[in-house]
């Protein structure tokens, strides 16, 4: 669903008013084309414009200014206020706008219309319908019409018209909830129905999406900081990324740890058999955590990174013991797609810098254990023996400033209970970050993997135990995040 | 038939070079320009920064050969990228291949884009024999080629953008073949098929 969001223009600034009333202007902001700039910056895909004088005037007023924001801005833009000529709707059309919006007018002259959408194509012709109790209003919304609007949205369609703005007045800068019945209505004649007015939460968001309507344009709800156009984009882009599901594997002497027997798998003891076997089975990457203690250790995890790399064809990290850029290019080049790093991050935080320059961002995992110590959730290292002074959010931006492609994010306190993930700690960081999150520590049941993925906004779930000791195969767990509406590689 | 993987310092040659082995497909890595002479198609693989990577195959000659080749080439991930006339990515222009200005992901979206995604055919080619629409392959990037006239595949990531593209010999994929299971495979081992 496309988010517009909004600007109204009186005397040059961006303003609101409260259901369209003129008395109740509230400046925003002095410069326009600063905050259309902002918009676009933080990612909109169209801004919308609304000239408030021109409205009431019958005639655009604010050329000057919509032009500047036009030079400046890359995005499409929509213009509407009182565009009732010819001479201004070309005035816009052949000056970079978009999409310019008729308001008045098609409600006078359906002829204005047709020619507009010979000459220009219907997709830049919107007709702003405005409703007041089911009725169509004019000029600014100074006047109401006697004109139902489903006889006036069977004359539009006679005409060619296929895009529509539909602004429920008594909903306008209330923050209350969209006409949802009225958009799905109009979204079902076969029109691309842009929702305005009330818009004002997430959820009103997704209710519009899951309605299959075009769009929404927000104003005062951003204004307002009800809502984040952050937010409003992200939860209603169309994104088929999945969430990942990745078993970890423990290797000590080049053999895995934690006991398994897995009927079809001879040696599961071996770490490229049994990764193979999770590969075959679904897992969508995985990890090796070395663990050996000896002096032997890099050359027995280069030689491990080399037969996984051989033989498996799916993404895999490895960590453990890493502790200078030469470390993580020898197991790259052995064929290692990431490397995790997690004490030395802390001791030497230009580590995570240098190896993001020299590899790219995308292969350095920063792993991080927490535990939480009063009300505070603090860093650990050094298999979390030693508590360091990094609180978690703040540890887990600075990673994410210095480089980090992810993080790995463990729950001391959760590790090994099977009480399921930290959910709060998971909100917190995936709130704090723009880059992706593996959940570990705590997952016992399918539920707990749900449960991270969806209220704790995580990217992928890591565990150990429930695919090792075989309570599911990483089929079943797939299918069943699946089935809960999750975006799943099956 | 001979494959040449171009070595410049960029990555993941060792995966590529593994999923090769594993198909039986005999290939060689090529250190300079002039060693593509004797391929009969060629793999630009890709992972780092647009870059340091333009510099590399500017400097090393690869640039040019690659330009004039008419050889089957696959761009793979930044290899796809540096198809473009310019990046966003450390301002770069790269080979000019498409004429299509490569972008940062906005800031709604976590970047990198990292995990297995949905890639929907637009056009037929070779490259997809057997393979199902809207089969779902690994993406690491933070940079997207918007689609154009030379989109075969597309993903939705927040943004449409071009997960394959061809335009003449020159193909290339956004995600990373070699590291996409079976299905990714099967692409490379279509692409080694190309007459």
């Amino acid at each position: 669903m496309l988010i517009i969001p909004a600007i109204d223009l009186l005397n040059g600034r961006c303003v609101r008013l409260t259901k369209g009333d003129y008395a109740s202007e509230k400046i925003y902001a002095e410069n326009p084309t600063q905050q259309a700039l902002a918009f676009a910056q933080q990612g909109a895909a169209m801004i919308h414009i609304v000239d408030l004088d021109g409205a009431k005037a019958g005639k655009p007023c604010n050329q000057a200014v919509i032009l500047a924001i036009r030079k400046s801005l890359e995005i499409p833009m929509q213009v509407g206020g009182g565009i009732r000529t010819l001479s201004a709707a070309q005035f816009y059309l052949e000056n970079g706008i978009e999409r310019i919006i008729i308001g008045t007018k098609a409600l006078e002259d359906l002829d204005f219309l047709n020619r507009l959408i010979a000459q220009f194509s219907a997709k830049r012709i919107v007709v702003g319908m405005d409703l007041r109790e089911g009725k169509v209003a004019t000029q600014g919304w100074l006047k109401t019409s006697d004109q139902g609007y489903r006889e006036f949205l069977q004359d539009l369609k006679k005409v060619g018209v296929s895009e529509l703005v539909v602004t429920d007045i008594e909903k306008d800068g209330m923050l209350t909830e969209p006409n949802y019945a009225l958009m799905e209505e109009i979204s079902k004649l076969g029109f691309n129905v842009v929702a305005s007015g009330g818009v004002s939460s997430l959820p009103a968001l997704q209710k519009l999406k899951a309605l299959n309507v075009f769009g929404a344009i927000i104003g005062k709800a951003l204004y307002e900081e009800k809502i984040t156009l952050k937010n409003a984009l992200r939860i209603t882009a169309k994104n088929t990324l999945t969430k990942r599901i990745i078993p970890c594997l423990d290797v000590k002497n080049g053999r895995t740890v934690k006991g398994i027997n897995f009927e079809n798998l001879r040696d599961a003891g071996d770490p490229v058999a049994l990764g193979k076997y999770y590969a075959e089975e679904g897992a969508d990457e995985l990890v090796f955590l070395d663990i050996t203690a000896s002096k032997e250790k890099r050359k027995t995890v280069k030689e491990l990174v080399s037969r996984v790399a051989q033989e498996i064809f799916i993404p895999f990290t490895v960590g453990g013991g890493i502790e200078t850029t030469e470390d993580i290019r020898e197991l790259l080049q052995a064929g290692a797609d990431k490397i995790s790093i997690n004490t030395i991050a802390v001791k030497n935080p230009k580590l995570i810098t240098e190896g993001a320059k020299a590899f790219g961002s995308q292969c350095m995992v920063v792993a991080i254990d927490v535990k939480k110590i009063g009300d505070t959730y603090k860093v650990f290292i050094k298999g979390g023996s030693e508590e360091t002074t990094w609180e978690a959010i703040a540890w887990a931006k600075e990673v994410e400033k210095l480089g980090a492609g992810e993080i790995l994010l463990t729950s001391m306190d959760r590790d090994g209970t099977k009480a399921g993930y930290d959910i709060e700690l998971l909100q917190q960081i995936t709130a704090a970050v723009n880059i992706p999150v593996i959940a570990s520590g705590g997952a016992g049941s399918q539920e707990d993997l749900l449960a991270g993925l969806r209220e704790g906004n995580a990217d992928a779930v890591l565990a150990a135990s429930i695919f090792h000791f075989k309570k599911y195969t990483i089929r079943e767990v797939k299918q069943f995040l699946s089935s809960h509406n999750l975006p799943i590689r099956i | 038939m001979k494959i040449a993987i171009i070595d410049y310092d960029a990555g993941n040659l060792r995966s590529v070079a593994n999923a090769l082995d594993l198909l039986q497909i005999e290939y060689f890595i090529a250190k300079q320009a002039n060693d593509l002479e004797a391929a009969d198609k060629i793999i630009l693989p890709g992972v780092g920064a647009a870059g340091s990577a333009m510099q590399k195959l500017i400097s090393s000659g690869f640039a040019e050969a690659i330009k004039q080749t008419k050889k089957p080439l696959l761009g793979i991930c930044l290899g796809l990228q540096l198809f473009a006339d310019f990046s966003e990515e450390e301002n770069t222009d790269c080979l000019g291949i498409i004429p299509e200005k490569v972008k940062l992901f906005p800031p709604f979206l976590k970047t990198p884009q990292m995990g297995w995604n949905q890639v929907n055919f637009t056009n037929k080619s070779p490259l997809f024999e057997e393979i199902p629409d809207a089969s779902y392959f690994y993406f690491v990037h933070s940079y997207y080629l918007p689609t154009s006239k030379y989109t075969l595949a597309q993903t939705d990531y927040g943004i449409t953008f071009s997960s394959v593209v061809q335009k003449d010999n020159f193909y290339a994929t956004q995600f990373h073949p070699e590291k996409s299971g079976e299905l990714g495979l099967k692409l490379l081992s279509n692409f080694c098929k190309l007459c």
